[in-house]
């Protein structure tokens, strides 16, 4: 063997002195081709210039030696067709190493570019995995073409694949083409009051190319598909408004009618009775009506008006007792002495009270309420005006009646909580100038709505 | 037996959604959430025929839906005793009534079998309607809360069937009553809740024209001509024979026809007889179509009631009277006798009219079947006054309040 090799020097030498020229060449070459073109790229400001000088630079040397392992083949000593295989063989490595530091680098490029979308923030690891896919099928098309294996059944192999691909994740294909489409039309953003056709509604905190998520009124977050939101009619009230340091907690009522047994067959009998009974009673007679008549306009009287003029027949002491102003009133006592003041004062003169006809006694109801709170908040008006459309009367009524009169506050709960979180001072005093038993409670709703409506246009 | 007729009602709490709307369903739910788990077990006398069998079937399998454990049970008892039973119902109703010191001792045998024998175990046990009353007994052993249902119209009871359930009454912790007259002196806390309807139930759902056409004409019935209707069991207090008195008054005048349909009932023996009183009225007399209709024959009485131009309910004494939620619940004009809980529900030229005697009745059908314009709004009113406090949603929500109240004994409860 030595010997082999003593006598065949040259022609090895030879082959051995070429692969290292080109070695040699390719160690020139990447120093000056990477100054200049770092240079160039750092002058364009391009941001991926150290992505793509990184992960270049080690792969350009090695096609060099792959190059110059190729030249010195065709001075070897070798037969012909080990010359062609070992040819071959490279040829196959240098298209590998071009597919992986394609992978390489539009993965490193793809993951720097996309961490730059803000909104709606893209797939990543979908369009990642995407590219990588389609970067190593062509390459393997490529090298079943060079190595001239049947083209045929691995492309329609391929296609079986791809098919299948897109009809499982059809879905996410469609919503991720509906996120090109709303990011395009740049009507959505972060932080934006949205309302869809179908009912949800609130606060965007987050957009992907696959879904909108909303942060809704009752502290529910809602993920809505983008290919469902490209369907829908969406109102977008933009951006949010001035927000309150105490969020409005919405609460409601619900009353329990307590029976009392007690019960009046005459004027006497209404006013001794009336005088013991707690204020939960005077309220249920003076203000049930309003819930179980919400459909009649204008709404019957209080209990007593209706009752002294169906049952006893005095008219003009019913007319009294309806022209009460219950709004007047700041406390359910003032207000049933009010009403003890007026019918006293017609017994006083008319003494001769009427009993009552037939069997309409005067039953004395009291109103029992549960209050408990429910999951609505408001942080600002828009929020407020959104949960207002879809609270019951119920909630309606406690905060508005409840609180002024039963719980003795100074104002309806809206108005305090507008003029205490946003000074809107006139807002809040026009909500407080509603008198809320000449009308109905559906068509107070739609006042507020309308008047905050109109201030945050 | 129960859970056999509880099954048929299954209905979902969010299929009422589109009637009464979201937030009423959601704020059942938040209700529901403070009583999960909450044993709630409802006795009466029978799973099947009246009002009270029909409310339990559908409220139970709702309760259910909102995480309450509620049951529902049925007290046993022979003949003898469902005849006592019907004559207390009668008693006190206020009707002449002969109670004899046997009847007492039927009705307590049979009460202390169910005693000892029934499987009682809840936090809650509501009673239905005096034929269980005396299960109270086991309170002291038992403890939870004891509420007393009672559906019936007790304004002017029989004094010694009063006194007698009194005894028991007084040991309940809360009695609940479906009008304010019916409540009594009690040293217990009252309540005052309606009955209510199911929008979804065959009684009440919606129908083609296909299908009310069919029961017509089952009936024999001419859809052409204006129809006065009563939908009631045949009982002395339903006042048939007084519907027919009315119905020739109007008949004179105007060209109608009348239907009394109706059904009988397990635990009411006295129907067939009353039956056969309104068949020997009513002979002869082509306008008049005496129905019996048989149990679970819902659909044809909502056609009925569909098809009805006028629906009657002339009764001398009434629990709470739900034909006329289930009239008033599909827009149609009523007249109805000012009794037991009919005036909550008719409010007199609002959402009907009101009578108090067989002329009344027959000056109001007047009034009705030759105003169409009056009728149709007084239909429109009904079915909105139905909507808001006559569904079955207002009535689980005030099941539910009572639930909570009876742990609490403030005006205002704070949750």
């Amino acid at each position: 063997m030595i010997e082999w090799i003593q006598e065949n020097w040259i022609i090895l030498a030879v082959p051995v002195a070429v692969f290292l020229a080109f070695c040699i060449v390719g160690l020139w070459a990447r120093r000056v081709l990477y100054n200049r073109l770092d240079k160039l790229l750092i002058k364009s400001g391009w941001g991926g210039r150290e992505v793509l000088v990184q992960t270049t630079r080690g792969p350009f040397f090695f096609w060099f030696m792959l190059l110059g392992a190729f030249a010195a083949m065709k001075f070897s000593p070798l037969p012909v067709e080990a010359q062609v295989l070992a040819e071959k063989i490279i040829t196959s490595v240098f298209i590998i190493s071009i597919i992986w530091l394609l992978i390489i680098l539009t993965n490193r490029l793809l993951n720097l570019f996309l961490d730059d979308i803000k909104s709606p923030k893209p797939p990543g690891k979908f369009i990642t995995n995407g590219v990588r896919v389609t970067i190593l099928l062509l390459g393997v098309l490529i090298l079943a073409d060079y190595w001239g294996w049947p083209l045929a059944p691995v492309i329609l192999l391929l296609a079986a694949a791809i098919l299948v691909a897109v009809v499982a994740s059809r879905d996410t294909i469609l919503n991720i083409f509906s996120g090109f489409e709303i990011a395009a039309a740049h009507n959505i953003k972060e932080g934006d009051f949205i309302k869809l056709s179908s009912g949800e509604e609130g606060y965007v905190t987050d957009m992907t190319w696959r879904t909108l998520t909303i942060k809704t009124p009752d502290q529910h977050t809602i993920i809505v598909p983008n290919s469902k939101l490209v369907r829908e009619t969406v109102i977008n009230y933009g951006r949010p408004l001035k927000r309150a340091s105490k969020p409005f907690h919405f609460y409601t009522r619900l009353h329990l009618k307590e029976l009392t047994g007690l019960k009046a067959r005459n004027l006497t009998g209404l006013v001794n009775i009336l005088k013991s009974v707690p204020d939960s009673v005077v309220y249920y007679h003076t203000h049930h009506f309003l819930e179980e008549h919400q459909f009649l306009t204008p709404e019957p009287a209080n209990d007593f008006a209706l009752w002294v003029d169906d049952s006893l027949d005095e008219h003009v002491l019913s007319e009294k007792l309806a022209n009460i102003d219950t709004f007047a009133y700041s406390s359910l006592g003032a207000l049933k002495s009010s009403i003890i003041s007026v019918i006293e004062q017609y017994t006083a003169d008319n003494p001769s009270s009427r009993l009552v006809k037939g069997e309409n006694d005067f039953h004395f109801i009291k109103s029992t309420s549960v209050v408990l709170p429910t999951p609505y908040f408001a942080s600002d008006l828009r929020e407020f005006i959104e949960v207002l459309r879809k609270i019951t009367i119920d909630s309606l009524y406690y905060h508005i009646f409840e609180s002024r009169l039963r719980l003795q506050k100074r104002s309806n709960d809206f108005s305090v909580w507008i003029k205490d979180s946003f000074g809107e001072h006139d807002l809040a005093d026009k909500i407080d100038s509603l008198v809320p038993y000449t009308s109905t409670i559906e068509a107070m709703r739609s006042f507020i709505i309308q008047n905050i409506e109109k201030r945050i246009k | 037996m129960a859970l056999d007729v509880i099954s048929q009602f299954n209905n979902k709490i969010e299929e009422y959604q589109p009637i009464v709307g979201k937030n009423v369903i959601d704020e059942l739910r938040l209700l529901g959430n403070h009583l999960a788990g909450k044993r709630i077990q409802n006795v009466n006398s029978t799973f099947s025929g009246g009002g009270v069998a029909e409310i339990l079937s559908r409220l139970v399998p709702l309760l259910n839906q909102l995480g309450i454990d509620a049951r529902w049970d049925v007290i046993q008892g022979d003949e003898a005793f469902f005849d006592v039973t019907k004559k207390f119902h009668n008693a006190l109703h206020g009707r002449d009534q002969d109670i004899s010191d046997d009847d007492l001792e039927i009705f307590i045998q049979t009460s202390r079998k169910n005693i000892d024998e029934m499987r009682l175990n809840a936090d809650v046990y509501f009673i239905h309607d005096p034929q269980p009353a005396m299960l109270v007994s086991r309170k002291p052993e038992l403890q939870g809360k004891w509420i007393w249902r009672c559906h019936i119209d007790v304004s002017h009871p029989n004094q010694r069937v009063w006194e007698f359930l009194n005894q028991y009454v007084c040991k309940y912790d809360a009695a609940v009553f479906s009008a304010p007259a019916f409540s009594q002196k009690l040293p217990i806390r009252q309540f005052l809740i309606s009955p209510s309807i199911d929008p979804l139930s065959d009684k009440n759902k919606e129908l083609s024209s296909g299908q009310i056409e069919a029961v017509l004409n089952k009936y024999g019935l001419d859809p052409a001509k204006p129809m006065v209707v009563q939908i009631s069991r045949f009982d002395y207090l339903k006042d048939p024979v007084g519907v027919i008195d009315a119905f020739e008054m109007v008949r004179k005048g105007i060209e109608c026809q009348l239907v009394l349909a109706g059904g009988t009932a397990t635990d009411d023996p006295e129907c067939a007889v009353v039956l056969d009183q309104v068949r020997d009225r009513a002979d002869g007399n082509p306008d008049i179509k005496v129905l019996l209709i048989p149990p679970g024959s819902d659909i044809e009485i909502n056609a009925l009631q569909r098809a009805a131009t006028v629906i009657l309910q002339k009764s001398l004494k009434e629990g709470f009277g739900l034909t006329i939620s289930e009239a008033l619940w599909k827009s149609k004009p009523v007249v109805a006798s000012a009794v037991g809980g009919i005036p909550l529900q008719v409010i007199n030229k609002f959402t009907g009219l009101l009578s108090h005697s067989v002329d009344g009745a027959a000056y109001a059908l007047k009034q009705l079947l030759s105003n169409p314009d009056l009728a149709s709004q007084l239909g429109k009113n009904g079915r909105e006054h139905v909507k808001q406090n006559f569904l079955i949603t207002r009535h689980l929500k005030e099941y539910l309040l009572l639930f909570i109240a009876l742990d609490h004994e403030s005006d205002i409860i704070y949750l």
